[in-house]
């Protein structure tokens, strides 16, 4: 539906986009995910016709747009800052852009159905500047979403509204998404907006994409070290692979400090490879007890500090470092401090490698 | 008095007492000097005054010129302070550093300039403005626009652009963006910037003077009208249109801050 192919812009002497290509198919909702100044927004810019690529091609549903101007593109934009018209009130915010394309027939039907899907009906009057910052969202959404565009961008349309908003309206965007059908491009920063939101997810770095995949790919086996580490995965190990045990369907790997069994993948012994492990996936014991895990390491606690709902704690496993995360009660019952030796534990599945 | 937007400004500090010395100083300056003038006459002697016929017609001669100098500055400096706002080109320092420049420079040499270009073997003899309506119009254009041009360019400038952008990926060309969105939201500096002008207008001297000369009943504007009857010993007579002057360019300001505060579309 969208193809984006080898697109490259510099802005002065900066390179934002390195020969960029993307994929989008129609009906998807699709994550552009990276840190600030990966080229995201810049991305969108183009699609939408607003930047003027250096070098690539851009299509639609086959056809080469770099030639159409952004108004002909039929591209809907939602901005972080909502960009509303504060002269116009929603009625006349949402009606823009029909009136903009000289559609005068059935206005008032097509508006009042735009402003029903974002659950706005009965703000026609209000002044959208008057609006909370979801209300003023919505309002921006059922703007882009009346011109009934061949496709949505939305460049970080959520960072600007508190954790409470931002979640429900989150999951309405996402159900909206599903029922109109309509393919959408969305930029964010937060995984895990891109985790809940995406059908797929494209990984930026440094104006390039590092790695496409739905987000059960993306986060629990990804094929990059930078998206890994993007991601979260904070036990990330160099190793080399030891021996492979075809029939009990596992493998060794070897690291600097310990030894780890993974599940078996095709590859050769001596394979340079590294292992992650996510802080989550680790049991952390006082005392050795039987588990089924066939890994199992000890070390001594480093630190213990909070990390979201969880506790994290890191441990020293003979000079590297393992984050482990686990429940504020479990500290607590395991009376765990500073300097304590723990055993850690952990299932062969649990060890994603990455070659 | 003194309503304080920060608990932290302590009013009976040092330096609130020297900052509101001074300011009053200030005013007690602007305020005495212009009690002077309407203490001058009575309402009978400036009514009076008004009525006679050279007064009236330079009254007249100066409405016309100055309105006909803010609808051709808003036609030409509309789409001007637009570009400005919205093109990076090359030489655009330039152009903007002639837009200030007629501000800057003494009226005189502005009207210098146009009575070269107009006259005698100027680029533009063949028209002509010298002595005539049509000069007084030329040289408070020249004088005044700028300060129309100024006022629109910021205005146009502080538009915050993703509106803007936003208007082209719903579907707008530039120019129903121009007018749907633009136009509207620099209202308040466009209008600004046609008071900033007309007053301007409506005050000039030196160039008018210059180009237009002072011909009773054919080019004495009400500025031009001050001095001559200054000069010609008839004080009263001048009294009377400074006060015009003065009283109209007070009343407009003050319904212009009042619509500016209450009619802003952002707040």
């Amino acid at each position: 539906m969208i193809q984006l192919n080898d697109i490259c812009k510099s802005f002065k002497e900066t390179e934002v986009l390195r020969s960029l290509n993307l994929n989008v198919k129609k009906g998807e909702m699709f994550v552009l995910l990276g840190s600030s100044g990966c080229g995201k927004t810049t991305t969108l810019s183009i699609i939408a016709g607003l930047i003027r690529e250096d070098r690539g091609d851009i299509y639609v549903d086959g056809s080469r747009i770099n030639d159409v101007p952004p108004h002909k593109r039929g591209i809907g934009f939602v901005f972080q800052n909502y960009a509303l018209f504060p002269h116009l009130n929603v009625y006349e915010n949402v009606e823009f852009s029909l009136k903009a394309r000289h559609k005068q027939k059935n206005n008032r039907n097509e508006v009042k159905r735009a402003l029903e899907l974002v659950g706005l009906d009965g703000f026609d009057n209000k002044n959208p500047m008057k609006l909370s910052g979801g209300e003023q969202q919505r309002v921006a959404l059922a703007r882009a979403l009346v011109t009934e565009p061949e496709c949505i961008l939305m460049d970080e349309p959520l960072s600007n509204l508190d954790a409470m908003v931002r979640e429900r309206l989150r999951y309405e965007m996402k159900q909206l998404q599903k029922d109109v059908g309509l393919t959408t491009i969305y930029v964010t920063h937060d995984q895990v907006e891109a985790m809940m939101l995406g059908d797929r997810i494209a990984v930026l770095n440094n104006g390039q994409t590092e790695e496409v995949g739905t987000p059960e790919k993306i986060f629990y086996k990804p094929q990059r070290e930078f998206v890994a580490r993007f991601i979260g995965m904070k036990n990330i190990f160099n190793g080399k692979i030891t021996t492979l045990d075809e029939e009990g369907g596992v493998m060794q790997i070897s690291t600097e400090n310990f030894e780890l069994t993974t599940v078996l993948i095709p590859s050769g012994e001596g394979t340079h490879v590294k292992a992650c492990v996510r802080p989550e996936e680790i049991i952390l014991m006082k005392s050795d007890q039987k588990t089924s895990a066939r890994n199992e390491i000890a070390g001594r606690i480093i630190t213990i500090f909070p990390n979201g709902p969880l506790m994290r704690v890191l441990v020293d496993v003979g000079g590297d470092e393992i984050s482990v995360d686990i429940t504020r009660l479990a500290t607590r019952d395991l009376e765990l401090k500073k300097g304590d030796k723990v055993i850690l534990k952990f299932k062969a599945t649990s060890v994603h490698v990455i070659m | 008095m003194f309503e304080q937007r920060f608990h932290f400004m302590h009013q009976n500090s040092f330096f609130h007492i020297l900052i509101s010395l001074i300011a009053g100083i200030y005013f007690g300056f602007i305020a005495a000097i212009i009690a002077c003038l309407l203490t001058e006459t009575s309402l009978g002697e400036f009514i009076d005054n008004i009525k006679s016929p050279e007064i009236l017609s330079s009254i007249i001669i100066s409405l016309e010129t100055s309105i006909a100098v803010v609808i051709l500055a808003l036609i030409f400096g509309i789409p001007v302070a637009y570009l400005l706002a919205t093109r990076r080109f090359t030489g655009r320092i330039i152009l903007d550093t002639l837009i200030d420049l007629p501000i800057i420079s003494p009226p005189l040499v502005c009207g210098l300039a146009i009575l070269i270009a107009f006259g005698g073997h100027g680029l533009f003899s063949h028209f002509d403005v010298i002595f005539t309506i049509k000069g007084i119009i030329i040289a408070q254009l020249f004088v005044a626009s700028p300060f129309l041009i100024r006022s629109a360019r910021i205005a146009f400038e502080s538009i915050d652009q993703d509106i803007l952008t936003a208007a082209r990926t719903l579907g707008a060309s530039e120019f129903y963006t121009f007018r749907k969105v633009s136009l509207p939201l620099a209202r308040n500096g466009i209008i600004s910037g046609i008071i900033m002008t007309w007053a301007r207008a409506l005050g000039e001297f030196g160039a008018t003077a210059m180009v237009a000369g002072c011909i009773p009943y054919k080019t004495e504007t009400m500025t031009i009208g001050i001095y001559m009857h200054a000069l010609s010993g008839n004080l009263d007579a001048s009294v009377a249109l400074s006060l015009l002057l003065i009283v109209s360019a007070f009343a407009t300001l003050i319904v212009f801050k009042y619509l500016g505060r209450y009619n802003d579309p952002i707040k």
